[in-house]
């Protein structure tokens, strides 16, 4: 039972990594808390599931709403953002809420109130080894998780415009006295955040079987508790907190059958750890 | 004063005399009774399937000739599930509109907040299918809400039903239990609990989710899965119990899953698919009852809408009808309402016959069904008065 318990827990961490680290990459450039992140997360599961409904292949529609997050976070950014960055940073997180607020309100009124179902058929099959299960939508979130990490991996490390974004994470005004288009970066960095969101809505809406309007309302603060407990801006932290914030609900409710509403674990998680080191797990003074 | 502002003066009152003048003759012509149904947010579909059935019901009314000759006027609130809009809901019915009576088409967080506000104002109301208690009861003043209604059954009725089912006809001797966090959640799985204990059962567990917000019940079940269960007791509403249901098939948990009339809507049958094959309930509402008010009502359903009816509909089309009928027996005034509700005696309700109606609250069958071929089928009728009469309240 422990094994299945790791299973459950990993499978929900691994999408709360796929919707953090979007966050965790634009804080790290802009110092924005991009809460409509949540929104594009909602917005990647409706795209996926209009894509499924006309081509009615699961692979198909999971690319349509990462492209369909990808090209709205970019929007969002060059609309949005870039408008209004010279201003204080209050100014963009009040525009992020309201446009995550107008976003929920706009799903509701195109697609209806009500729940949707995305029964998809991914074809992947289930994994039992002895008692132990992992269901096809679990091995789905594992395979599809770990394989947008490796690339994330792959491109930080290995190409031009990956360590044009490490450097301006690291400081946005030496990189580009040196020669780093700050902008391209910020855009790349939107875009591939926002992908990674989409993914996610459709892995959530696939493994929950439903979509619907408000689906990003509590991913938009425990997104910012995990990335607060990761050591903001910090990506193998943020993964590493996704991972513990998903295991540690998994176990509070289903081993120890504390009677505690899940959401607030990442908040208690998040607590403890900047108690004894500010700066979140594997963030740095 | 100015000559324009006279002549503003003058329109000013032309038109409120006119506004004046509206207003009394149509609410003679018509006669209000109020209704509130979650039907925007988590419960749309319960409330829009309420809305739908208790509109039928205002047609089928006013085409027969209305109450005394008159036509009847729905007044429709939606109360999006929040206990915050029922009270202004609550306000608005008793002052703004004056309406003669209100069916409740909500759940109970919404109605258990209507039902003391009516109650001070001294007006009747029905309630189609919440299921707490303190709808018909005040908790702080110890005395029963008497111009309060209930056509559905409580939720401790029905949980003790369920368990019934399946200690007798299922031979079920042990349960698990997975139920919401709030008063649907609690007084059904503890109605379960304590009649499944009384005749020998054992639960193994219980375990309580969180609503709203929960949609992921696999750490729950893989520590249900482990004690192996007869049956899995399962509380909560359309969305939340086609997730269980779907992922405890995912899990290849192969107890019979046993569930509550929050099952009951065409929802749950879509979102949970193929895994909602063999799910039993305990409800309020028999789809293979032969009498005409119940096929009747099934068949105008589906052509008004094009889907099926589920419980919450019925119950709430009933709920009208009762209010209805005692308005036609007693005329407009409340008390003489509340009397002819009290004296209700074998009423042919949607939702079964009605004996009587004991401090408030209903007595008649609870229903058994099981999800066949994608519908909702007659399983067994649990008709033993120990369990569906009422326990009465102090």
């Amino acid at each position: 039972m422990i094994w299945q318990q790791l299973a459950n827990g990993i499978a929900v961490g691994s999408v709360y990594a796929l919707i953090s680290l979007g966050l965790t990459m634009v804080y790290g450039i802009l110092r924005i808390l991009h809460v409509a992140h949540a929104g594009i997360y909602t917005l990647g599961a409706y795209v996926g599931l209009v894509a499924f409904r006309l081509v009615d292949h699961f692979w198909l529609s999971l690319v349509a709403g990462m492209v369909g997050a990808a090209v709205a976070g970019y929007l969002v950014e060059r609309l949005l953002y870039m408008p209004i960055l010279h201003m204080p940073r209050i100014a963009p997180l009040i525009v992020s809420i309201g446009l995550f607020t107008a976003m929920e309100e706009a799903f509701r009124i195109a697609a209806g109130p009500h729940t949707l179902v995305y029964n998809a058929k991914v074809g992947l099959g289930e994994l039992t080894i002895g008692g132990f299960r992992l269901t096809e939508t679990q091995v789905l979130i594992l395979l599809v998780t770990f394989l947008i990490l490796l690339f994330l991996w792959l491109f930080l490390t290995r190409t031009k415009m990956g360590l044009a974004m490490r450097a301006c994470a690291l400081d946005t005004e030496t990189a580009s006295t040196f020669g780093v288009n700050v902008n391209a970066v910020i855009a790349v960095n939107f875009i591939i955040g926002s992908f990674m969101a989409g993914a996610a809505g459709v892995l959530i809406g696939v493994y929950d079987n439903q979509v619907w309007p408000t689906m990003g309302s509590i991913p938009a603060y425990k997104a910012l508790a995990i990335v607060v407990l990761g050591g903001l801006g910090n990506i193998p932290g943020t993964v590493l907190a996704s991972l513990i914030v998903g295991l540690a609900e998994t176990f509070f409710i289903g081993v120890l059958s504390v009677p505690f509403p899940r959401d607030a674990i990442a908040f208690i998680a998040m607590i403890l750890v900047l108690m004894f080191r500010p700066y979140g797990l594997l963030g740095k003074a | 004063m100015g000559k324009h502002a006279c002549w503003s003066l003058c329109l000013l009152a032309g038109v409120l005399m006119v506004f004046s003048n509206v207003g009394p003759t149509a609410a003679q012509e018509t006669l209000k009774i109020g209704f509130f149904a979650p039907i925007t947010g988590p419960a749309a579909a319960d409330g829009m399937s309420a809305k739908n059935a208790v509109e039928l019901a205002v047609q089928e009314v006013n085409a027969g000739g209305g109450i005394k000759g008159k036509k009847v006027e729905l007044i429709v609130y939606d109360d999006r599930l929040k206990a915050e809009e029922a009270v202004a809901i609550a306000n608005k019915l008793i002052e703004k509109d004056k309406v003669v009576g209100v069916v409740s088409g909500s759940y109970s967080g919404p109605t258990r907040v209507v039902a003391p506000i009516l109650q001070k104002a001294g007006m009747p109301m029905v309630a189609g299918y919440a299921v707490h208690p303190d709808v018909t009861w005040n908790p702080n003043t110890k005395t029963p809400n008497d111009f309060i209604f209930r056509n559905g059954f409580l939720g401790e009725i029905e949980g003790a039903a369920a368990a019934e089912f399946a200690v007798k006809d299922l031979k079920a001797k042990r349960m698990a239990i997975i139920a919401m966090d709030n008063d649907f959640g609690r007084s059904i799985s503890a109605g379960f609990a304590d009649r499944a204990e009384k005749l020998g059962a054992t639960i193994l567990t219980k375990q309580m989710y969180k609503f709203p917000g929960e949609k992921d019940f696999r750490p729950y079940l893989t520590t249900i899965k482990e004690g192996n269960p007869d049956v899995i007791f399962a509380a909560g509403y359309y969305n939340e119990a086609a997730s269980i249901v779907r992922q405890a098939k995912e899990l290849g948990i192969k107890s019979q899953i046993l569930g509550e009339e929050g099952f009951d809507s065409p929802k749950f049958l879509e979102i949970a698919g193929e895994a909602a094959e063999g799910v039993i309930i305990a409800t309020n509402l028999d789809r293979d009852d032969p009498r005409p008010v119940v096929q009747n009502f099934l068949k105008n359903y589906r052509a008004a809408y094009g889907h099926d009816a589920d419980m919450v509909g019925a119950s709430s089309y009933d709920a009208f009808m009762i209010l209805a009928d005692a308005i036609k027996k007693a005329g407009t005034d409340p008390k003489a309402i509340q009397k002819a509700l009290l004296e209700t005696k074998d009423y042919d309700g949607l939702t079964g016959k009605i004996s009587r109606f004991v401090q408030g609250e209903v007595v008649k069958p609870v229903q058994i069904q099981i999800v066949k071929e994608g519908k909702f089928r007659r399983k067994a009728i649990i008709d033993n008065p120990e369990i569906i009469t009422p326990p009465k309240k102090s």
